[in-house]
């Protein structure tokens, strides 16, 4: 509460939007190093090309951006450049402890609270088997507050080790006499870290850096030295620096601690754990509570990540700020060239200068132009108003940054817009499940490229319990199904960085693995890989939300797809599919009847998957951004969509052509192809996609049952139901032209209202010439688009006259499912009787 | 269809001779290599990551053999035992199969023998089958014999070949040899079965082709 009511106030009277952008904490820096290279050897045993280790390290890496914590800087990307490089931003704030030392000193009661605060990093790091390594007083950053935040403490890590790269990955002096003795790459002990602790904290004490006169060699010497003789380790540094004054003077607690952090020993040093309960720090427990325990989340207005995203949109660039401090420097490429290259590949000489390989300067990175770009931005669009009944209240609110006519792409690239979507969404995302409806109303806008997995999650109706779901499966046990999926991975959107990295190909393998394991109807049909691509992408950090939005995603528009027998399935929805093409575009439809061209031969890679296997991941994003807010008929709107883009094409082709041209998809023009989608989609009555096999759980009203596959290949039109024409007529009469073929008689004692009598029987089936339909030949010329409804009866032939029409190339014909009779019983009556003409 | 005979314009100006016009399946357990066989007969290329084939793809390609132009129609399948109800799909009125496993995977090549099986029960019964042992580039790490595969071939009366789509070796000669073991003057079928989508064909190269072989 009190956190709360301090929010408030501070809105009200002290915080500046200035205040908020450029907080102190809100700052980053990149470091850069080249990953060791692979040599020789450029197969695995699979026989596919070994994965560069920048990629390895890019996926392992990915784990370290979820870690938020006070005490650590917070990881926000992973970039490769050219052979191997890899850059690494993470927040960078506040000032070394090494630079600070030099000018300063801290008081007993500082070094205590830096103390504690390192090893709630560490601890927050231990618990997740993360071993810094690296720790030293150039990496634990001085608040101006002077509260610490340790930094760089992943490379260890995401370099599996120090096994990826070719440097080692410690400080001279810093690092633990172990570390040099046990080879320099597989030690993973955390407790290398305490002695680290221990190092810096005697530095702190002293107030001076330990052996600052001696070279490399002799520093390392000086530690393992160290090793020899029973007396305290601590003792004798501190007499080693001439210090015992200052050492009889230190409080016993702290003297304790850091003389058991300097145990030669490992397995006797004690843990964080142990240490955070000691009474030392007690004075720092209480008052502060534990954030684990809060009811209620923290909402921050925006997060780091989103800063440094909208950095980039306006301009900034990593790359380019290194290259401006010289961080990284290209040679004439006469100079990489190699000494000698054997006939069999092999390069030998010019082994790159160990001296770049980790290059240990940090750049930070400027956030002027963003500040610039920012700044007219006023307090108020960093709360902006999620719900309001007073026209009073809003009209206080800042006009909304107008872009929707720019396009999408447009709009993804702009900081501005980004910034005002992200932080409108951010809200509306804390406020899930409640604001569900305002999430889906502003998605139908557009998705912030940044929070897309969480609004997908949203829009899926993700609930919130989906961890212990997952966790619960079992994703271990081999099944005969694991060499299917095992070649299908290495085969699934592999020109992404993240799926092809090794990191992804594990979480792929579980997620579907689990999705196997827990839908037991169900099967691993080949092209489900590509389906769970997206959302793997999307949380890469969250494999269980990655698994129940496709847990999600499958039976809303995939239901029954994954059966092992699935041919009605997949017959039925190609069958809707010919006919959805039928009713918007009847040329084309009658042309790749001519040639053959049916859709069991190209289409079923593009509705088994959604999609995702015939498009990069780019693409996907923007076509489910829009097929999430559709029900399951969308994907056919979007095929019909498609082949509308190749119409010219198609037309002008014959099958072989046709065929090519879907074996290797060209171009297509995602955004004017969702826009199209959406037209039909919007344009077409919902009965007319309906299908026997679509899940009844979100088929509304499901009004056409019992029809066979193969009346539905025959019937080259759709049918409607009684419910859409009855809405159609009561609500849209100029949208549409019945057509009742029954017999004259019969029309004239009950027909539709406004419907025309044109009997089945007055009519030649002959050449498909409109003229066959005499004088009503004028009504169907200018029906202009309307739908066309025939209406008849068992007796009539319903699938004559509908083709009929099809020939002559008339769009939107449609048969009333059911005949004539389905509307005696609906009241009030779409109906006139004699009596009434 | 009207039996037409045309004569194909080659680029360089040549005229050819008779153009014949071949329906070609791929089978074979998943991952063998079979759209890697394809890619490197058609575009000459090899993509380490060759996305999975779903369904079925189609791609073509003309081979000189003397005076006669072949053009193999060529259906690439779904390896993935599922999609085997929609195989027959695309064997049915093939001319030509390649059965595809994998040198390096003994499963590969039993699947490979199922396959044969299955061509020799359903598909026309004068279909030339070819037997190719794919990824001979992995010879070092190879679990299926060439003379037990040569010696199953023989007996199946199957051309054979060990093939690499990766280094090309004999991808280009498995084509050929089956471009020459087809009979040049009977009726062919065209692709998707019962005569579908046998149609006039305007080539890039001016060649008109009918959907009847060879004039
Ligand atoms: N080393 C090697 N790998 C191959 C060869 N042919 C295919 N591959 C690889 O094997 C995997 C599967 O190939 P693919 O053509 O997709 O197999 P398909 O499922 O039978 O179509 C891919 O990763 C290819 O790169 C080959 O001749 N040698
Ligand atoms: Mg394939």
């Amino acid at each position: 509460m009190g956190e709360l009511q301090q929010n408030l106030t501070q809105y009200c009277f002290s915080e500046t939007s200035r205040m908020l952008l450029q907080h102190r904490e809100m700052q980053f820096g990149a470091i850069t190093f080249f990953a060791k290279e692979h040599k020789g050897e450029t197969c695995g045993s699979n026989g596919l090309p070994l994965t560069p280790n920048s990629i390895i390290i890019f996926g392992r890496a990915q784990l370290l951006k979820t870690i938020k914590h006070p005490y650590l800087c917070e990881y926000l990307d992973i970039i490769r450049g050219k052979h191997e490089r890899t850059i690494v931003v993470s927040q960078y704030c506040g000032e070394p402890l090494s630079h600070y030392l030099a000018k300063n000193e801290l008081s007993i009661e500082d070094i205590k609270r830096i103390a504690h605060q390192i090893l709630l990093g560490l601890n927050e790091l231990h618990d997740r088997n993360i071993v810094h390594r690296n720790l030293s007083t150039d990496n634990v950053l001085l608040q101006e507050n002077k509260d610490v935040k340790l930094f760089n403490y992943g490379l260890f890590y995401m370099t599996d080790h120090g096994k990826l790269v070719s440097f080692p990955i410690l400080k001279t002096l810093y690092a633990a006499p172990e570390v040099y003795l046990d080879g320099l790459n597989n030690l993973s002990n955390s407790k290398a870290d305490m002695w680290s602790l221990g190092i810096i904290l005697t530095e702190l004490v002293l107030d001076k850096p330990l052996w600052n006169t001696l070279k490399l060699s002799q520093c390392i010497r000086k530690i393992l030295s160290l090793m020899h003789g029973t007396t305290s380790i601590f003792e004798r540094i501190i007499r080693e620096h001439n210090c015992y004054e200052k050492y009889q003077l230190l409080p016993p607690d702290l003297k304790q601690l850091i003389e058991d952090c300097l145990n030669i020993l490992p397995k006797n040093r004690p843990t964080t754990k142990q240490l955070l309960e000691r009474d030392i720090f007690k004075e720092f427990q209480n008052g502060k509570t534990n954030s684990k325990n809060k009811i209620y989340q923290t909402f921050d207005t925006f997060t780091l990540k989103e800063l440094y995203y909208w950095w980039q949109l306006a301009g900034g660039d990593v790359f380019l700020e290194l290259k401006k401090q010289g961080l990284i420097r290209s040679s004439p490429p006469v100079l990489s060239l190699p000494n000698m290259i054997l006939i069999e590949g092999a390069v030998l000489g010019q082994e790159r200068n160990p001296a770049t390989l980790y290059e240990p300067r940090i750049v930070q990175m400027p956030l002027d132009t963003l500040y610039q770009r920012f700044a007219h931005i006023p307090l108020s669009s960093y709360y902006p108003l999620i719900h309001s009944k007073s026209e009073i209240i809003e009209k206080f609110e800042p006009p909304s940054y107008d872009a929707s006519d720019l396009p999408l792409v447009i709009r993804e690239k702009d900081p501005e817009y980004q910034f005002h979507r992200t932080i409108l969404f951010r809200r509306l995302l804390h406020g899930y499940p409640f604001t569900r409806n305002r999430i889906i109303k502003e998605a139908q806008v557009d998705i912030p490229p940044l929070l897309r997995g969480e609004i997908w999650a949203a829009l899926l109706n993700i609930a919130n319990n989906y961890e212990k779901e997952y966790v619960e499966i079992d994703k271990q046990t081999s099944t005969i199904t694991d060499r299917q999926i095992e070649v299908d991975i290495p085969r699934c959107h592999q020109y992404n960085e993240l799926l092809s990295s090794g990191v992804g190909h594990q979480k792929l393998k579980r997620i579907l693995k689990a999705w196997i394991c827990k839908n037991s109807q169900y099967v691993y049909w080949q092209g489900l890989d590509s389906l769970t691509a997206p959302f793997l992408y999307l949380n890469f950090n969250n494999e269980a939300k990655a698994f129940a939005c496709l847990s999600a995603f499958i039976p809303k528009y995939l239901h029954n797809f994954f059966l092992k027998d699935n041919s009605v399935i997949i017959q039925e929805y190609l069958a809707k599919f010919s006919q959805l093409i039928a009713f918007h575009d009847p040329v084309l439809a009658n042309h790749l009847q001519n040639i053959n061209f049916v859709p069991e031969l190209f289409a079923i890679p593009w509705f088994l998957t959604m999609f995702s296997h015939v498009f990069p991941l780019h693409k996907i994003f923007h076509l489910w951004d829009k097929l999430l807010l559709g029900d399951s008929s969308f994907p056919l709107h979007v095929g019909l969509s498609i082949l509308t883009q190749l119409r010219d094409t198609l037309l002008n082709s014959g099958f072989n052509e046709c065929i090519l041209l879907f074996s290797d998809l060209p171009e297509v023009d995602i955004e004017q192809c969702v826009c199209q989608s959406l037209e039909t989609y919007n344009s077409t009555p919902k009965s007319i996609t309906s299908r026997s096999h679509q899940n009844a759980e979100n088929a509304s009203e499901l009004h056409i049952t019992g029809i066979t596959v193969q009346e539905l290949n025959r019937e080259k039109c759709s049918r409607i139901s009684a419910n859409d024409v009855v809405n159609l007529v009561r609500n849209f009469p100029h949208k549409i032209v019945i057509i009742d073929i029954r017999n004259p008689l019969q029309f004239s004692r009950c027909c539709v209202k406004g419907s025309v009598n044109i009997p089945c029987s007055s009519v030649t089936f002959g050449d498909a010439n409109l003229d066959s339909f005499g004088v009503h030949s004028g009504l169907l010329k200018n029906a202009q688009n309307k739908i066309i409804i025939i209406v008849g009866t068992e007796e009539t032939d319903l699938e004559l006259f509908p083709k009929f029409l099809l020939q002559c190339n008339i769009p939107k014909v449609c048969v009333l499912h059911g005949g004539f009779n389905v509307l005696l019983p609906i009241t009030p009556t779409v109906l006139i009787t004699q009596n009434q003409i | 269809m009207a039996n037409r005979t045309s004569t194909a314009q080659r680029p360089n100006g040549a005229t050819q001779g008779r153009i014949c016009q071949f329906k070609l399946v791929l089978l074979g357990e998943s991952a063998v290599g079979k759209s890697s066989l394809v890619l490197r007969f058609v575009k000459g290329q090899f993509h380490e990551y060759q996305e999975s084939t779903i369904g079925a793809a189609f791609l073509t390609q003309t081979v000189c053999l003397d005076d006669t132009t072949v053009k193999f129609e060529i259906w690439d399948t779904a390896g993935q035992e599922r999609y085997h109800s929609l195989a027959p799909m695309y064997y049915r009125g093939a001319q030509a199969a390649i059965v595809v496993y994998d040198i390096t995977n003994q499963d590969t090549f039993g699947r490979a023998k199922t396959w044969v099986k299955e061509l020799q029960r359903q598909a026309n019964p004068n279909i030339v089958i070819a037997l190719a042992g794919n990824k001979q580039d992995l010879a070092n790490k190879r679990m299926v014999e060439y003379e037990e595969a040569q010696a199953y071939a023989d007996e199946n009366g199957l051309l054979f070949m060990e093939t690499s789509a990766k280094t090309a070796m004999n991808v280009n000669d498995i084509f050929l040899a089956i471009a020459k073991k087809l009979p040049k003057n009977e009726q062919t079928t065209g692709p998707g079965g019962s005569g579908q989508g046998r149609r006039l064909v305007e080539g890039d190269t001016g060649a008109k082709t009918a959907g009847n072989c060879c004039k």
